[in-house]
């Protein structure tokens, strides 16, 4: 019975075997989807379930809390959606849906061994899992140059941060002579001015950063974005980045507020945020504007990260949850826009308002919440974010935030724009959508909208769930 | 400050009234067009109607915020659903009901995209109401970014002359006052150490340190007097004025500029008086030089929006000069002034878009004469731009003298200049309605038809008001005495 609170670990094991095994028949476009969709809607009944469980095993290497099943819930819910978006699988080839499933599901298996990791070699050990099932993703997309580009820029730039990371555990290590993330907490505080353990925390949350693509460790994200199919990419932009918000926070928390450390974090989200939204201001790819504007979100999500309080740390998993709902509802209308699976620019969004009245308020509601307008979830998370911040004093902090959410309106206001107001060239056809997808629309509208109305319940559970961090 | 809980949620409903209105609106079919028009005076009106009842209902003897709502939200961070409404907000949401219900009067022959601009137009005016109503901080942000949001595709895609770029230019600058805005009401939180966004317990004397409030005052002031029009920070509003669609330019200039002039009293001097005290000499001078500024640039527009939109600046400096005058009159003439101000404009914007629709042209040298061709139209311009000039028996009279006299004493200098720019902008105005109105007439509109009654009656109301204002103005006065005395008198001296 013990193994019970591994429910979504192993769930999620025996859907990769499922995968494997269709992987060996012959293709079949409908059977896989159909599979992938029952799949990951048990999935996520399952993940919730157990959301209350608690426990610890392998001797305290891996632990099941609020915090870690939470991520999971979102994680699997995350999973959910993006196989909900591949009804029409246009950008990967039939023969390789089965892989693309099963190599989504290692990835989602692989974050949710990652949000449960206390120990630092078996965080490595699931990082890699998530990260070798993205690799795989990225170049799946059929047609030529674009993806094996993105593929291989992913590839290396992924490897290097691996290095880099790996270097900052080995010091972590030889620093306390620990890897066990409990005793961590009890000893690194003390150490943390010395340079060797500083450096070593430093390292390790670069892996972290890698994932978030935070400046100056989103080299990948443009190419990557725009090379991916468009579920791949909705993944990469949702899931991966709820994992790596969770993990920084872990790893975060261990420091117990130590200045210089929050005054790198500082430095990096200011330029984080800067630099994605002076850049994506230029973007006339829309995935490509949405990587960038990922790279500020990621200096956004750091700030209740680096406030080193539990107000900051529940404001970023809200943010995180928010973060999810927003940028999936973008990619919603990418998906079903480009429904041949290519890439779509901005201005490819024109007179979306006539062709699918519904998408386009979708997508206003998901491109405001991302600019951070109210009532929206994006303007919740924002403000909770920015009010931990204020705790610590970090007013200029602040200042400097919401001077980059001015400077971002410009550009989601271009893509609300397309959308309302350019007509296009010649007459498009109107975009016929699905019941399960005109449900599935509605309900994320009313997920942002309601999520920035009423947030007190989530915001309580955010708060749970970081208290069990200690 | 003395609190009455309401017996019924009066305020919450003129919300709600405004949320149903949008929803409703969004599931009638968009060929439907008469319908969502008649749907939308239907929760306008409704929305008006209370907004005449809280106006009425409320009670002067006592004072003090009444109609109260309070729930707790999000309890740790100390957020509340906080409604009331004192003699400060009153006047704004009885004004923001008649200018949205006119608004969708003037509107009534507006064809394309009829179900979304409705739609947009209650979300906007969802927010002002709000706006006026909270007393929390956190809300007001909401609301006041809830209101701002829809101006964008209102102006970009129903409006007229640059209107994309309008648009944008103000989304973008009134939007940049909530980058102060939202750091300066997490600072207040912070900072007074009661984690608490309540307006009320903010203003208890003590909360913050002088240093704090002069600090926190000027990011308040500069935040929102992007949105009041505050020279020099005016430039986004003659152009969204002239880009917007007509009932949108009501509703902008009207109440919108009103929401940056009442985020000023409400949050900016509520909050913090000391630093009011401190800086008023400073937003004194900026005041005057909107007045005197507004005015002469007007002189030289050949762009009838532009001279409206002009004269917007110049009539909000003066609200401005009755805030810096830090005494009771001022605070008083300002608020009526607002009012004022934003029924007259109301009327400004609604008649000329009457004479626009038919013309399709707004330039001066191309009218001429038209008092001839529709004078009844010609009529309400003619009496909107009187009361802007402040001839007595229109409301602005009253707002504009009682501003000016408590202007005159605190500010002699300023005051006299201000007295000066407006006897020119009488000047202005006049000459602008001799060349429109009057002179030779332009035979390419001699066939055009008057205003008929149906369409006139969104200016009758509007100049009903103005008049009703104007012939007993203590309905007004009395009332937002009611809200000056108790807070002047608590001020520290």
């Amino acid at each position: 019975m013990k193994w019970l609170i591994l429910g979504p670990e192993i769930y999620f094991l025996a859907v990769a075997a499922v995968f494997l095994i269709l992987s060996m028949l012959r293709p079949n476009e409908r059977r896989d989807f159909s599979a992938a969709l029952f799949l990951a809607g048990l999935g996520v009944a399952v993940t919730l379930a157990t959301i209350r469980l608690e426990g610890s095993l392998f001797h305290g290497a891996y632990r099941i809390d609020l915090f870690s099943q939470l991520l999971k819930g979102l994680l699997s819910m995350g999973f959910f959606l993006v196989v909900c978006l591949c009804s029409s699988l246009k950008g990967i080839h039939e023969t390789r849906q089965s892989e693309f499933y099963l190599l989504l599901t290692t990835c989602t298996l692989g974050m949710m061994l990652l949000v449960s990791s206390l120990e630092l070699l078996t965080l490595y050990v699931a990082l890699e899992l998530a990260s070798y099932s993205l690799y795989a993703l990225v170049p799946l997309r059929s047609g030529g140059g674009q993806p094996m580009e993105a593929g291989i820029k992913y590839f290396l730039s992924g490897i290097a941060t691996s290095a880099l990371m790996l270097f900052g555990l080995a010091s972590l290590f030889a620093a306390t002579q620990t890897t066990l993330i409990s005793e961590l907490i009890l000893k690194l505080p003390a150490l943390l001015n010395t340079p060797m353990a500083f450096v070593g925390l430093l390292l390790t949350l670069c892996g972290f950063f890698f994932k978030l693509a935070l400046f100056p460790f989103h080299i990948w994200a443009p190419s990557v974005y725009q090379g991916a199919a468009n579920q791949v990419t909705a993944f990469v932009a949702t899931a991966t980045k709820v994992t790596a918000m969770a993990m920084l926070i872990r790893l975060v928390s261990m420091s117990d507020g130590n200045t210089s450390l929050a005054h790198v974090l500082i430095a990096l989200a200011i330029m984080s945020m800067t630099y994605g939204n002076l850049v994506a201001l230029v973007q006339k790819d829309f995935k490509r504007l949405l990587a960038y504007s990922a790279v500020a979100h990621a200096g956004y999500s750091l700030i209740g990260i680096l406030s080193m309080n539990p107000t900051g740390y529940a404001a970023a998993v809200f943010y995180a949850l928010a973060y999810l709902a927003m940028t999936f509802t973008c990619f919603l209308v990418v998906v079903k826009v480009a429904s041949d699976g290519r890439n779509i620019a901005v201005t490819q969004l024109a007179g979306l308002h006539r062709r699918s009245p519904l998408l386009a308020m979708a997508l206003m509601v998901g491109v405001f919440s991302l600019g951070g307008i109210p009532p929206t979830i994006g303007f919740t998370g924002k403000f909770l974010v920015f009010n931990a911040a204020m705790e610590r004093g970090y007013f200029l902090l602040v200042l400097i935030a919401m001077i980059n959410v001015v400077v971002s309106l410009y550009y989601y206001i271009q893509v609300v724009k397309a959308a309302f107001l350019l007509e296009p060239d010649e007459e498009l056809p109107a975009i016929h959508l699905s019941s399960p997808t005109t449900l599935l629309t509605v309900v994320m509208v009313v997920i942002i909208v309601v999520g920035g109305i009423w947030p007190s319940h989530l915001f309580e559970l955010a708060r749970s769930a970081v208290q069990a961090l200690r | 400050m003395s609190m009455q809980l309401a017996s019924f949620p009066y305020l919450s409903t003129i919300l709600l009234s405004c949320v149903a209105g949008l929803l409703v609106i969004l599931f009638i079919p968009r060929e439907r067009e008469t319908l969502v028009k008649w749907v939308s005076l239907a929760f306008s009106g409704i929305a008006l109607a209370l907004s005449i009842f809280v106006f009425c209902a409320y009670d002067r003897t006592l004072g003090g915020l009444q109609f109260v709502e309070k729930l707790r939200w999000v309890e740790p961070l100390g957020i509340h659903y906080f409604n009331g409404a004192d003699g400060f907000s009153l006047p704004l949401i009885l004004l923001t009901g008649i200018v949205h219900f006119t608004g969708v009067l003037t509107m009534w022959e507006l064809h394309g995209r009829v179900k979304e601009f409705f739609a947009f137009a209650f979300a906007l005016v969802l927010g002002v109401f709000g706006f006026f109503m909270s007393m929390d901080l956190f809300f007001l942000f909401v609301w006041f970014d809830v209101s701002l949001f829809p101006m964008y595709p209102l102006i970009a895609i129903w409006g007229t002359t640059r209107k994309e770029y309008g648009a944008l230019k103000l989304f973008l600058h009134v939007l940049a006052g909530s980058a102060l805005i939202l750091p300066g009401i997490v600072y207040l939180a912070v900072a007074s150490g009661l984690h608490s966004f309540d307006i009320v317990a903010l203003m208890q004397p003590g909360a913050l340190s002088p240093g704090q409030q002069r600090f926190a005052f000027l990011l308040f002031y500069l935040g929102f007097g992007i949105l009041a029009g505050v020279w020099p920070f005016h430039t986004w509003s003659p152009v969204g004025h002239v880009a917007a669609p007509t009932s949108v330019s009501m509703i902008h200039a009207g109440v919108l500029m009103k929401v940056g002039a009442f985020g000023i009293l409400r949050v900016a001097i509520f909050l913090c008086p000391i630093g009011w005290e401190y800086w008023a000499p400073v937003m004194a001078v900026l005041a005057t030089i909107g007045i005197v500024y507004g005015i002469f640039v007007g002189l030289r527009q050949t762009d009838l929006k532009y001279v409206v939109a002009f004269s917007s600046v110049s009539h909000m400096g003066i609200v401005g000069l009755g805030l810096s005058t830090v005494t009771a009159e001022g605070l008083n003439g300002a608020v009526f002034q607002m009012f004022a101000h934003g029924i007259m404009t109301a009327l400004l914007f609604s008649s000329l878009g009457y004479i626009y629709d038919k013309t399709h042209t707004k330039l001066i040298p191309d009218l001429g004469g038209m008092s001839r061709v529709m004078p009844v139209a010609s009529g309400y311009f003619i009496v909107a731009a009187l009361a802007g000039m402040g001839v007595p028996g229109f409301a602005s009279f009253w707002a504009e003298v009682t501003v000016f006299i408590s202007a005159l004493k605190v500010y002699p200098v300023l005051g006299i200049l201000a007295i000066c720019a407006l006897v020119l902008s009488a000047l202005y105005m006049l000459r602008v309605v001799q060349k429109t109105f009057y002179g030779q007439r332009n035979e390419r509109y001699a066939h055009l038809p008057d205003v008929p009654f149906s369409l006139g009656l969104p200016r009758m109301i509007l100049v009903a008001v103005m008049v009703l204002f104007g012939l007993f103005p203590r309905l007004m006065l009395d009332l937002i005495q009611t809200a000056v005395i108790p807070f002047m008198g608590g001020l520290p001296r």
